[in-house]
C-alpha cells in the first residue's frame, strides 16, 4: 500500500481523495496555486506545498512542478482526481518514469479512449454497441455528405480529440453539414489542437445512461450498475441519479455484462465510466472516460461501495472487492451539482459565501469543499458542491431530496440551488420521463416533447 | 509501509515507547493541556484528558513540510511574516533550495552581500535539474530565509534584498 498520496486536484474531489486516503492511513500532501492557499482540502492535509499562481496551467497542469512536490515530499502516488492532468497518458508515464504510481488507468488505456475515434472502434471490437457513423474521422467535404447520408439526417460532427461533451456540431439536414464541419474542425483546433473529426447519428431524444466499472488490470472486471445523466446544461450534467428510472433489471443486467467482459477482455485497471446514449430500448456507445467520474456517488450510495477507497486499493495491486454476483444495488440516489452560477443565467458568480448550512439527515451527503466564509476563486470550475440523496425508493429519494433542497443554505454568491427546487417539483421529473434535451428546452420555457 | 492505526500499533509498542507513554500522561496531568500528540520516525501517539472528544477540530495545527527540519521551522515562521515585505525574492518554483553551486563550494551570496541584478542567489535543485535564481533587483542582502537543503514552494521567502 501507498505510504503517501500527493492530491493533484482542487476543491471537492481533494477533499473526497483527502477522505479516502485518511480512511486507508496514508499520508497526504495538498498541493494548491497561490488562489487555494485557504481550502479546506489544504487545512486538513498532512502536508501542502503551493505549486505555482491561480492560472491552472501554472499550477494544476504545470507537471514539473507536480513532480518537484513529489519529490520534495517524498510522496510514492499520485491521484490526479478527475478533470486537469486525469487522462493525461503522457502524465502517467512521466510519473512511471519518476518511479511513481499514477492511481487511475495504464497509460495505453488512457490513450486509447482519450482519442474517441480509436474509442470507438475498440468498443465495436469489444462487442459494444456503438452509435451508427463515419468509419474515423471525415476530410473532404464530398466524403463526408455521402456518409452523412448514410448514416441519415440529422448528423452530429464531433472532434476527435473531444470528449465531456465538448466540440460537437449539429447539421440537421444535408444544407446545414458543410458549415458545421468546418466550424466543429475550427473550434476542435483551437480547443484541443486537433481538427479531426468525425460523424455520429443525432439521436433525437436519448437518454444519457452511464455504466461504473472496476477493473484490477489483470483480467477481473466487474460493473456497479448505471447511472442515468441525461439532464445537462451545454453537455454538461446538471442532476444525476441511479438507478435509471428508464432501465428494467434485464436491460440493466445486459448492458453491464456486455461492459464488463469488454473491461475483461483489456484487463482494464481501476475505475472507468462506459457512456451510452439509449433510446428506444438499444444502448448507443459514445465514449469512455478513465477516471473517477464527478457523478460517482450517486453509484457509491446504491452501492455500498467507497470507489475512490477501491481505486487507491487497486492501484496498489489489490483484488475486486466484489464479485459481480455480490454487487447488490440498493435504493436510489440522486445527485445535484450546485454552482456558483445565477440560477437563470448561469453567469458565474465567485466571491466570497457569508452563510453556509449543508443539510443532512439520514440519507443526504453533501460532498463540498466549501465553508463559511470561503471565497470561491474566479479561476476554477463554479462548483461549490454536490448534494447527493438516498432513498429506499425513487419517490422516497425525490422527498428527501426536496426537503435537502429546501434546507440548504448557501448565501453571499448566487447558486443554481433554486434551479433544483424547481427542478424536483416538475412533474417530467417526478416521472422520470426526461432526456438530453429536457432541461435545455425547460430552461428556454419550451414545453419538453 | 502505511502508518498503522493506533490499536495496531499499540502490539508493536517497545518499552522505551510505554515509557514516553507514562511521561506524556504525566506532564497532561501536571499542565493544563488536556491533549498532546507526538509524532517521530513512524509513531503517532496522542494522549488526551478526554475520551470523548465533545469538539472536533475544525483546523489542525499545520506542520511544516516534513523533511524540514526542527531547526527550519522558526525560520518558515519568520519567513511567513516577511512574504510582505517589498524586498523579497519569493521562489518562483517547487524544489530544494541550495545556497552554492554544488557541495562543499562557497554559497553564492551571504548576508551583507551586494548584488547586481540577474545575479545569482541560490539554486533550486528539481528532479536533477539545476536552477539558477536571479536577482530581481540590486541591492543588499538583508536576510536570507532557506536553510541550505531546504524544500521550499511556489511563493516561498528566499530572501530579502534591499
Amino acid at each position: 500500500m501507498f505510504d503517501k498520496i500527493l492530491i493533484a486536484n482542487r476543491g471537492e474531489i481533494a477533499l473526497r481523495i483527502l477522505r479516502a486516503c485518511k480512511e486507508l492511513g496514508i499520508a497526504t500532501v495538498a498541493v494548491h496555486s497561490t488562489a487555494d492557499a485557504d481550502a479546506m482540502h489544504v487545512r486538513l492535509a498532512d502536508e501542502s506545498v503551493c505549486i505555482g499562481p491561480p492560472p491552472s496551467k501554472d499550477s494544476y497542469l504545470n507537471v514539473p512542478a507536480l513532480l518537484a512536490a513529489c519529490e520534495i515530499t517524498g510522496a510514492d502516488a499520485v491521484h490526479p482526481g478527475y478533470g486537469f492532468l486525469s487522462e493525461n497518458a503522457r502524465f502517467a508515464e512521466i510519473l512511471a518514469e519518476h518511479n511513481l504510481h499514477f492511481i487511475g488507468p495504464k497509460a495505453g488505456h488512457i490513450r486509447l479512449m482519450g482519442d474517441k475515434i480509436e474509442a470507438k472502434k475498440t468498443a465495436r471490437k469489444l462487442g459494444i454497441p456503438v452509435v451508427p457513423g463515419s468509419d474515423g474521422a471525415v476530410a473532404p467535404d464530398q466524403d463526408a455528405m455521402a456518409i452523412a447520408k448514410s448514416i441519415g439526417f440529422p448528423v452530429l460532427v464531433k472532434a476527435a480529440a473531444g470528449g465531456g461533451g465538448r466540440g460537437m456540431k449539429v447539421a440537421h439536414t444535408e444544407a446545414d453539414l458543410a458549415l458545421a464541419l468546418t466550424t466543429a474542425a475550427n473550434e476542435a483546433k483551437a480547443a484541443f489542437g486537433d481538427a479531426s473529426v468525425y460523424l455520429e447519428k443525432y439521436l433525437q431524444k436519448p437518454r444519457h445512461i452511464e455504466i461504473q466499472v472496476l477493473g484490477d488490470g489483470r483480467g477481473g472486471a466487474i460493473h456497479l450498475g448505471e447511472r442515468d445523466c441525461s439532464l445537462q446544461r451545454r453537455h454538461q450534467k446538471v442532476w444525476e441519479e441511479g438507478p435509471s428510472p428508464a432501465i428494467d433489471a434485464a436491460s440493466r443486467a445486459r448492458i453491464g455484462m456486455t461492459v464488463a467482459k469488454a473491461m475483461q477482455e483489456l484487463k482494464y485497471l481501476g475505475v472507468g465510466t462506459v457512456e451510452f446514449l439509449y433510446e428506444d430500448g438499444e444502448f448507443y456507445f459514445i465514449e469512455m472516460n478513465t477516471r473517477i467520474q464527478v457523478e460517482h456517488p450517486v453509484t457509491e450510495m446504491i452501492t455500498g461501495l467507497d470507489l475512490v477507497l477501491e481505486q487507491i486499493r487497486i492501484a496498489a495491486g489489490g483484488d475486486l472487492p466484489l464479485t459481480q454476483n455480490e454487487v447488490t444495488i440498493t435504493g436510489h440516489s440522486i445527485e445535484c451539482r450546485v454552482n456558483a452560477e445565477n440560477p437563470v443565467t448561469f453567469r458565474p458568480s465567485p466571491g466570497k459565501i457569508q452563510q453556509y448550512h449543508p443539510p443532512g439527515g439520514l440519507g443526504v451527503r453533501i460532498d463540498s469543499a466549501v465553508y463559511q466564509g470561503y471565497v470561491i476563486p474566479p479561476y476554477y470550475d463554479s462548483l461549490v458542491g454536490k448534494l447527493i440523496v438516498h432513498g429506499k425508493s425513487r419517490g422516497e429519494c425525490l422527498m428527501r431530496l426536496r426537503r435537502a433542497l429546501d434546507e440548504m443554505v448557501v448565501d453571499g454568491i448566487e447558486t443554481t440551488l433554486p434551479l433544483f427546487r424547481a427542478l424536483v417539483r416538475e412533474p417530467a421529473i417526478i416521472d422520470g420521463d426526461y432526456h438530453i434535451h429536457w432541461l435545455e428546452q425547460y430552461l428556454a420555457g419550451q414545453q419538453p416533447a | 509501509m502505511a502508518r498503522q492505526p493506533d490499536d495496531k500499533a499499540a502490539a508493536k509498542f517497545s518499552s522505551e515507547d510505554s515509557a514516553l507513554i507514562r511521561e506524556l500522561a504525566l506532564l497532561l496531568d501536571e499542565t493544563s493541556l488536556s491533549e498532546i500528540e507526538i509524532e517521530r520516525a513512524g509513531l503517532r501517539v496522542r494522549v488526551a484528558r478526554n475520551i470523548n472528544i465533545a469538539t472536533s477540530v475544525p483546523v489542525p495545527v499545520q506542520p511544516a513540510l516534513a523533511p524540514a527540519t526542527a531547526a527550519a521551522a522558526p525560520v518558515v515562521a519568520a519567513a511567513m511574516d516577511l512574504s510582505k515585505h517589498p524586498g523579497v525574492v519569493p521562489s518562483p518554483m517547487v524544489g530544494t533550495a541550495y545556497w552554492a553551486p554544488e557541495p562543499g563550494a562557497k554559497p553564492f551570496i551571504e548576508v551583507g552581500t551586494k548584488v547586481s541584478q540577474g545575479q545569482t542567489l541560490l539554486i533550486i535543485e528539481a528532479m536533477k535539474t539545476m536552477n539558477q535564481i536571479p536577482s530581481p533587483r540590486a541591492g543588499t542582502v538583508t536576510q536570507i530565509l532557506v536553510e541550505d537543503g531546504q524544500p521550499v514552494e511556489f511563493g516561498e521567502p528566499l530572501v530579502i534584498i534591499e
